[in-house]
């Protein structure tokens, strides 16, 4: 996988969030759902972050996952990543 | 303060590769059944046959979150599982939270799982998950019971290798006589081996070597000549331990009072039993049971299939007088569950006792001491009033529980 779009980082997101928290099966996402706000504390944010990285094949540590403070500007700074990667 | 006979079983619950639940495990002890055949498990096999029992399916509880399930272990989730069946029974969902242990017996009961997550990731170690940080633990277990049935009062791990489950009933029945809790279950967990220690099992002698796939039924043969070694089998117990009075009565009976028990050490580092440290452990649980050999109506031996396991064992027990006691071996039904086995035949000794039957030993054609009263063929019609269950461990552990017949009257 090379440099990808936030838009296409959305839905892997989701899918995280929803194999980690199966309980949001079926939920609304929002841009602007922070993931405490959904119920994950942070050993679910961990886990939800490295299933994405994974699926991207991104490895970073998770410590420079920390700052968003919602779906949308995680998807943001995950895609910056896969851009610098891919440059 | 101590009060050693008012300790009472309230609640069991059990999953083998014989069935979940008590009801089934019953009729298939009595039926003689089992699940042996070449281990099938993922991460149980690396170009071998091993053979042995695997749970073929089981229901968790709907009380642990979905969420929780996702990460929690094998080893886990029948826990989980098999904790529910006992904590229902017992009623426990009244009882005060934080008067309610819990001891799990075993230590490195994932391994299997571990293995698996390593070798997953080998190639991107990075990408392991951050739960593993917690989860690699035993007592993740505890974690997720405490979490699920809102235990407070104690919950940890005691290891005594093959004596782990029977050790835990012992650790539980202190916490209560202790009067550190009113109730505390015991729980053996499941035994997740990977193909690692399958393999050492092997080659140190004590598991029955692979060439048994070519007969799986009959690889497991405890106390038979042609033993060859322990044949591995996923199980888990939990027993319910209380002390008789510290709740409202109940309508249903307890199952036994424990009565006695004694934990011997060898003061040796191998896997080899010592005959006196069994006859010391069989001895002492007698003595606080206030008991001698002629009141044992019914012994569930540790009994392996390990050639020298079982030989030493038939000797303590001729040595120790207790050749009027009728014997079977569980493990011929369930195959060896490791930290499980003491609990789990704990609570085989106590169905069996209810039911007023005792259970066949699989395999046993020609025994290795003809001057025990051996339960085979089929099961028997029998009162059991009191019984003794032992368990050895590698590292030089002997364990003797004795339970008998409570007075007639609520729990």
């Amino acid at each position: 996988m090379v440099d990808m779009r936030s838009e296409e980082i959305l839905p892997l997101i989701t899918e995280a969030i929803v194999e980690v928290l199966p309980e949001l099966d079926g939920h609304p996402f929002a841009e602007s759902d922070s993931l405490e706000a959904l119920g994950a504390d942070s050993m679910d944010r961990a886990e939800i972050v490295m299933v994405v990285l994974e699926r991207l094949d991104l490895e970073v540590p998770l410590v420079e996952t920390h700052g968003p403070r919602n779906l949308g500007e995680l998807a943001g700074l995950l895609s910056e990543k896969t851009s610098a990667r891919a440059r | 303060m101590r009060d050693v006979a008012e300790i009472v079983v309230t609640g069991m619950g059990v999953t083998t590769a014989v069935g979940q639940g008590k009801e089934r495990f019953a009729r298939a002890l009595f039926a003689g059944e089992h699940r042996f055949g070449v281990l099938q498990r993922p991460g149980r096999q690396l170009d071998s046959r091993f053979v042995g029992a695997e749970i073929p399916a089981f229901t968790p509880p709907a009380r642990v979150a979905a969420r929780d399930l996702r990460t929690a272990s094998l080893t886990a989730q029948v826990a989980l599982a098999t904790l529910e069946e006992a904590w229902t029974e017992a009623g426990l969902d009244e009882a005060d939270p934080f008067r309610v242990g819990l001891v799990v017996g075993g230590s490195n009961v994932q391994q299997r799982e571990l293995v698996q997550a390593h070798d997953r990731h080998r190639a991107k170690p990075r990408f392991l998950r951050p739960g593993y940080g917690m989860s690699y633990l035993d007592t993740d277990l505890c974690a997720l019971a405490t979490a699920a049935f809102g235990i407070r009062g104690l919950a940890h791990t005691v290891g005594g290798a093959s004596a782990s489950g029977q050790l835990a009933v012992i650790e539980a029945a202190e916490a209560v006589a202790s009067g550190r809790v009113d109730v505390c279950i015991a729980l053996g967990a499941l035994a997740d081996l990977s193909y690692w220690e399958l393999l050492a099992l092997q080659s140190m002698g004590a598991m029955a070597p692979e060439h048994c796939a070519d007969a799986p039924e009959a690889a497991c043969r405890p106390f038979d000549t042609g033993h060859k070694g322990f044949v591995f089998g996923e199980a888990c117990a939990a027993l319910v331990v209380e002390r008789r009075g510290a709740r409202p009565p109940r309508e249903h009976a307890p199952y036994a009072r424990l009565a006695g028990w004694s934990v011997q050490l060898d003061g040796n580092r191998g896997p080899n039993p010592s005959p006196e440290g069994e006859v010391r452990a069989i001895r002492q649980a007698l003595g606080t049971a206030g008991l001698t050999a002629a009141d044992i109506d019914y012994v569930n031996p540790h009994g392996t299939a390990s050639p020298v396991g079982d030989r030493t064992e038939a000797r303590a027990l001729r040595e120790s007088g207790l050749t009027r006691a009728a014997v079977n071996a569980t493990k011929s039904i369930t195959g060896h569950g490791l930290s499980a086995a003491g609990a789990v035949e704990a609570v085989a000794a106590l169905l069996q006792m209810r039911h007023g039957r005792l259970h066949p030993t699989r395999n046993l054609h020609d025994p290795v001491d003809d001057s025990l009263h051996w339960v085979r063929g089929a099961a028997v019609e029998a009162r059991v009033r009191h019984c003794l269950s032992l368990s050895m461990g590698f590292g030089g552990i002997n364990t003797a529980l004795c339970m008998s017949a409570c007075e007639p009257g609520r729990a």
